[in-house]
């Protein structure tokens, strides 16, 4: 089928997309198959593009499927580990913006009140 | 006439019958307390299990995984190549055994299971051994019903 392309595999549901790649790695069986028993080089050429096109496949499944699940858990509380933001150990662990820059209504008070003054030298 | 009890013990100060009885209830609390007593178990063994508690199934807030994985050793992955060396072929027309390459991590089931999805062949036995080069070798035999030549042939290695 000349490789797919991810923009029209995006078109297509998964029921459709599994069905395709059900059929893709059947010819990728049957393509290895023919390496062992001396295939043409027309053949052995195509494997590489088979199995991109599989990787494709299977991009595009997750990926929609991701895409979905981030809607569902749109609106709740708590959302799956591989959903949440990934950064790393120690960012994740730190004070949110809005945590680290709440003050207490003393120090609120203070800043108003008594602002650090700027002053200049007539020259 | 008959001999109360009651006029009997009576000594001075001539306590009527409730205030027996409540004599009898001050005495009971000052002997043994008013609290009241616990029931001791009856203990008919020396030796002491672990209580049965209440153990609760899971119900998380939320999935770790936001959704579970394809099964990730399928049938197209099981079974890599077949093999047509000298000694397979020899394998194929005496022993009606066909001879696979497999993944190393499958084991003598998936490989029966991914050639009868595969190729639609029942595997009498499959035999197993892992090659010096890390790969995993099935020795897989056919049913006497059908003929491994004409199955490779079908397959396509031939």
């Amino acid at each position: 089928m000349a490789a797919p392309k991810a923009y029209e595999l995006r078109t297509k549901n998964k029921a459709e997309l599994t069905k395709q790649l059900e059929e893709l790695k059947q010819e990728l069986a049957s393509l290895k198959v023919q390496k062992v028993a001396g295939g043409s080089a027309g053949k052995l050429t195509k494997i590489s593009a088979v199995r991109k096109s599989i990787a494709r496949v299977m991009t595009v499944i997750t990926q929609t499927q991701r895409a979905q699940l981030r809607l569902f858990y749109q609106k709740k509380n708590f959302l799956p580990l591989d959903l949440r933001v990934k950064k790393t150990r120690a960012i994740r662990r730190r004070l949110t913006k809005h945590e680290a820059s709440v003050k207490t209504v003393k120090q609120q008070k203070k800043d108003i009140h008594f602002p650090l003054r700027k002053y200049a030298v007539k020259a | 006439m008959s001999i109360n009890s009651n006029t009997i013990n009576r000594t001075g100060g001539n306590p009527a019958p409730s205030d027996k009885n409540k004599a009898l209830a001050a005495k009971k609390a000052a002997l043994k307390g008013v609290n009241g007593q616990k029931a001791r178990k009856i203990r008919t063994s020396t030796t002491f299990n672990r209580p049965k508690t209440l153990k609760l199934a899971r119900s998380p807030k939320y999935a770790r995984k936001s959704v579970p994985h394809v099964p990730r050793l399928d049938q197209y992955k099981v079974l890599k190549t077949p093999l047509n060396t000298e000694s397979a072929m020899k394998k194929i027309e005496e022993n009606n055994t066909l001879v696979f390459i497999v993944d190393v991590k499958s084991n003598k089931r998936q490989i029966k299971d991914a050639l009868k999805k595969m190729y639609d062949v029942t595997a009498l036995k499959v035999n197993t051994l892992i090659r010096p080069d890390g790969n995993k070798k099935a020795y897989i035999k056919l049913t006497a019903d059908v003929d491994a030549l004409d199955v490779a042939n079908k397959i396509g290695f031939i």
